[in-house]
């Protein structure tokens, strides 16, 4: 018990080999490099989000608004895209003013609740609303294609492995610079006890912002690469994302309460949830299983979380 | 030469509570400065002015001969003042090194966190107390895992790390032992060498008189004198903590207490005390005193089945009971009144009538509740304690926290408990209500109540109780009764064995 204290992930490692074995089994063809990179392309998006969510979690924050951050940033780039003509350029603009837009929902979600202090949840829920009607208001029914260059990108190679294959390099190297940092240690010690930061003289206000903006960021980018999935803009995408990262962050060992934890673990936790969905698809169960058990799922990580951390 | 900290009458109110009302100080280079006082005297207050942690309502501060007004600990800081935290500032998630240098950490030319600098730091720092921080305790350890004596430890390095001008430790030496103590006084001594000042807060008289230039006593929120520890003794330091009214105002007792125990508790042990045995008859008001934590409030909780015993037994009216959650102490005809009432006690955004009709829920086993049955009791209940409210329904947060705590008795008078547990039931309730709130206390038992009372402030017990059990380290230390019931014998028995 001692030796998986904080090491929830380790549990989560396993249980992602484990189904990864029973879906090969169930799918020989699994192993070749398309099923692969079609396997990626579908599970990077929740990979990014639960990758900032974890942050803000790691503050002692929560945010459920992150799913229409993606909405909002999916409308927002191919609105602009369409507007500038579809070009490279615009394609470039698009993408900048879709990250811009999702640091902007970051940092209004952490201005309001570490400035004004309100409360993560409630907050979060409430712009969340608000950032999926602005959607709706840019873009009201689906549609508004992109250039093909931009899904022919995604969807291929660049220096011989696949593009989704070095977004996903690229998130990991991210994760790995932002755990290195003074940041990530003055977040955990944020979320971790918070009157402790503060006499420590640590800008906790800032720091909590700062959270935010990244989970914004990081909801920004899956926004992207949803955009090179779809071709198209969408203003009710990414419905389900908000919660679905909460569970991969709950799943790769990060305490809900805030304090310690890591993105790594996250990404693995994505990664079972996505898997989950894939052997339940190859066994045959009906697909409205996938959403029970993962929920299953999640509530068991954190059963576990609590008795590993009783003892 | 110039002081190095001049704090002159500060201030500080908490609501209706007045922590501070004119706290003074002044430290001169490379001073041992002692910071003494009662319980709740304000000296964690003062310290937490200077530290700029928390904000005064008035008064001057100066460091190295200016004004300061540091609005945040990140400004003491800057000055160069740390403060050691008697609750201490540590993150129990991350590790002994992370927290040493938290807002700290030295960089790498990238501005990446240099692991290999951090590690060597942290090293050096513990190397001064190898050999008596016991096991477990390693840079890469985190906190959670850590004694209480080894968080002190990281906390006072964590303040050295900072390289402070003038250092407060508050009750830093609370939870360290003889050999512990030994290194953080040769530390005090090269801190002292270097021309750095010290406040050394600590309720252990040798030690103040082995270390210390000078000390300041501080009673009730002011700060009442300043010695030279040389020219002075122990006698002198405790009389100017206890001060004149050595005989506080007694509420007296109206009727006899019995001679028979009501409750008879025999050798409680657990986690946090040390076979603790005593009884409490009918009429009478027992006191806990002693320095805080040392097991008054485990005594009240475990009595309450709100902490697991580990042994011993408890005798009530002749019948052993059973006492493994409140919901047994309550219909054993037990009563908890706590001082944290955000806590224990209130139930928040809830009505009056609910929160009064809690205990008695539970007490009668009642699975629905018509509440206009239940309503004439408890408006008697509560009328009994002289309480004012707008009506039942009112939300408990309308009253302030004097009427919330009369509330809560209420809810205890409504199930017609013998046996009051009251748990330092005073903490933030101002002067008036407090008097209310112990003649209500001296009714009850006048009534027949039996009542166990710890209080952190030692003028309470003074004024209420029959009898006190002075408390150290989970064991009862002395008993006090009759002529030996003041101020100077209390705060001897507090302070005697655990210097
Ligand atoms: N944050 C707070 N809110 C309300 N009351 C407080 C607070 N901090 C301290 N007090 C009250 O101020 C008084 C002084 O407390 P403190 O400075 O901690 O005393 P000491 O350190 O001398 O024991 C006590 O009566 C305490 O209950
Ligand atoms: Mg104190």
């Amino acid at each position: 018990m001692t030796l998986l204290r904080n090491r929830l992930w380790l549990v989560t490692l396993t249980a992602l080999i484990a189904l990864f074995v029973v879906n090969w089994i169930l799918q020989p063809n699994l192993v070749t490099p398309n099923v692969l990179k079609s396997n990626l392309t579908v599970f990077l998006p929740i990979v990014l989000v639960a990758i900032g969510q974890t942050y803000v979690v790691l503050g002692g924050d929560i945010d459920l608004s992150v799913g229409s951050v993606v909405a909002l940033v999916n409308v927002v780039t191919v609105s602009v895209i369409a507007a500038l003509g579809g070009g490279p350029g615009g394609v470039m603009l698009g993408m900048g003013a879709g990250l811009l837009t999702g640091a902007l929902c970051g940092m209004v979600n952490g201005l309001l609740i570490s400035g004004l202090r309100f409360q993560p949840i409630v907050t979060t829920f409430a712009t969340g609303i608000i950032f999926g009607g602005l959607a709706l208001l840019v873009l009201p029914t689906a549609g508004l294609p992109v250039p093909a260059e931009y899904w022919r990108t995604y969807g291929g190679y660049a220096l011989g492995l696949p593009v989704v294959l070095w977004i996903f390099i690229g998130a990991l190297i991210a994760i790995a610079i932002i755990s290195r940092r003074a940041f990530f240690k003055h977040l955990s010690a944020a979320g971790g006890q918070r009157t402790a930061a503060f006499q420590t003289g640590l800008k906790v206000g800032q720091i909590r912002i700062m959270a935010y903006v990244l989970c914004g960021l990081f909801a920004a980018v899956a926004a992207l690469c949803l955009t090179g999935e779809t071709a198209s803009g969408d203003p009710l995408m990414g419905r389900m994302l908000a919660l679905s990262s909460i569970s991969a962050v709950v799943l790769g060992g990060t305490a809900l309460s805030g304090g310690s934890g890591s993105a790594f673990g996250s990404v693995l936790g994505a990664l079972v949830l996505g898997m989950i969905g894939n052997v339940i698809f190859f066994a045959g169960l009906p697909f409205d299983y996938q959403t029970l058990i993962q929920g299953l799922i999640t509530l068991l990580a954190l059963a576990g979380g609590v008795l590993v951390s009783r003892r | 030469m110039s002081p190095v900290l001049e704090a002159r009458n500060i201030t500080k109110r908490f609501g209706a509570v007045t922590a501070l009302s004119d706290g003074s100080l002044t430290v001169e280079p490379g001073e041992i400065h002692a910071l003494l006082g009662a319980n709740g005297c304000g000296k964690s207050t003062l310290s937490k002015v200077i530290a700029g942690t928390v904000a005064p309502n008035s008064g001057v501060l100066r460091f190295n001969g200016s004004d300061i007004a540091p609005r945040s600990p990140r400004d003491a800081e800057a000055l160069g003042i740390a403060l050691f935290y008697q609750e201490l500032s540590l993150v129990p998630q991350l590790s002994v090194a992370d927290n040493i240098f938290l807002g700290h950490e030295r960089r790498t030319a990238a501005g990446f966190i240099d692991a290999k600098q951090l590690r060597h730091d942290t090293e050096a720092l513990l190397q001064r107390f190898a050999g008596v921080a016991g096991d477990g305790f390693s840079a890469d350890a985190p906190v959670s895992t850590l004694a209480p004596d080894q968080r002190q430890i990281v906390e006072i390095l964590k303040v050295l790390a900072r390289k402070p001008r003038l250092i407060i430790f508050d009750e830093s030496t609370a939870a360290l032992d003889r050999r512990q103590v030994e290194v953080f006084f040769d530390i005090l001594r090269s801190l002292k060498a270097d021309g750095v000042s010290s406040i050394f807060i600590s309720h252990r008289m040798d030690e103040i008189f082995a270390i210390c230039d000078r000390i300041t006593v501080m009673r009730n929120g002011v700060t009442v004198t300043t010695l030279t520890t040389a020219e002075t003794d122990r006698d002198t330091v405790v009389h100017a903590m206890v001060g004149e009214l050595a005989v506080p105002q007694r509420f007296a007792r109206n009727s006899a207490v019995a001679a028979e125990p009501r409750l008879v508790v025999s050798q409680l042990s657990s986690r946090r005390l040390d076979s603790v045995s005593f009884d409490a008859r009918p009429g009478e008001i027992l006191g806990l005193g002693g320095l805080q934590g040392q097991g008054q409030s485990a005594v009240l909780r475990s009595l309450f089945g709100a902490e697991p015993l580990t042994d011993g037994s408890v005798v009530l009216d002749g019948k052993t009971l059973t006492l493994r959650k409140p919901a047994d102490a309550i219909r054993a005809g037990l009563a908890y009144v706590s001082g944290d009432r955000g806590r224990d006690a209130a139930f928040h955004g809830r009505s009056i009538f609910e929160n009064i009709a809690a205990a008695s829920l539970v007490k009668e086993r009642r699975r629905l509740v018509w509440p206009n049955q239940l309503k004439q009791r408890f408006i008697d209940a509560a009328a009994a304690l002289n309480t004012k409210y707008d009506g039942l329904d009112a939300p408990i947060g309308s009253l302030s926290g004097g009427n919330q705590q009369k509330i809560f008795i209420s809810r205890w008078l409504a199930t017609n408990s013998q046996v009051l547990l009251f748990d330092d039931p005073t903490k933030g309730i101002d002067l008036a209500a407090k008097a209310d709130f112990f003649t209500l206390a001296r009714g009850l038992a006048d009534q027949g109540a039996s009542i166990i009372f710890y209080a952190s402030e030692d003028s309470e017990l003074l004024s209420l109780c029959d009898r006190i059990l002075v408390f150290n380290s989970g064991a009862i230390a002395a008993e006090l009764t009759g002529d030996t019931l003041t101020a100077f014998h209390l705060t001897n028995a507090a302070y005697g064995k655990a210097a």
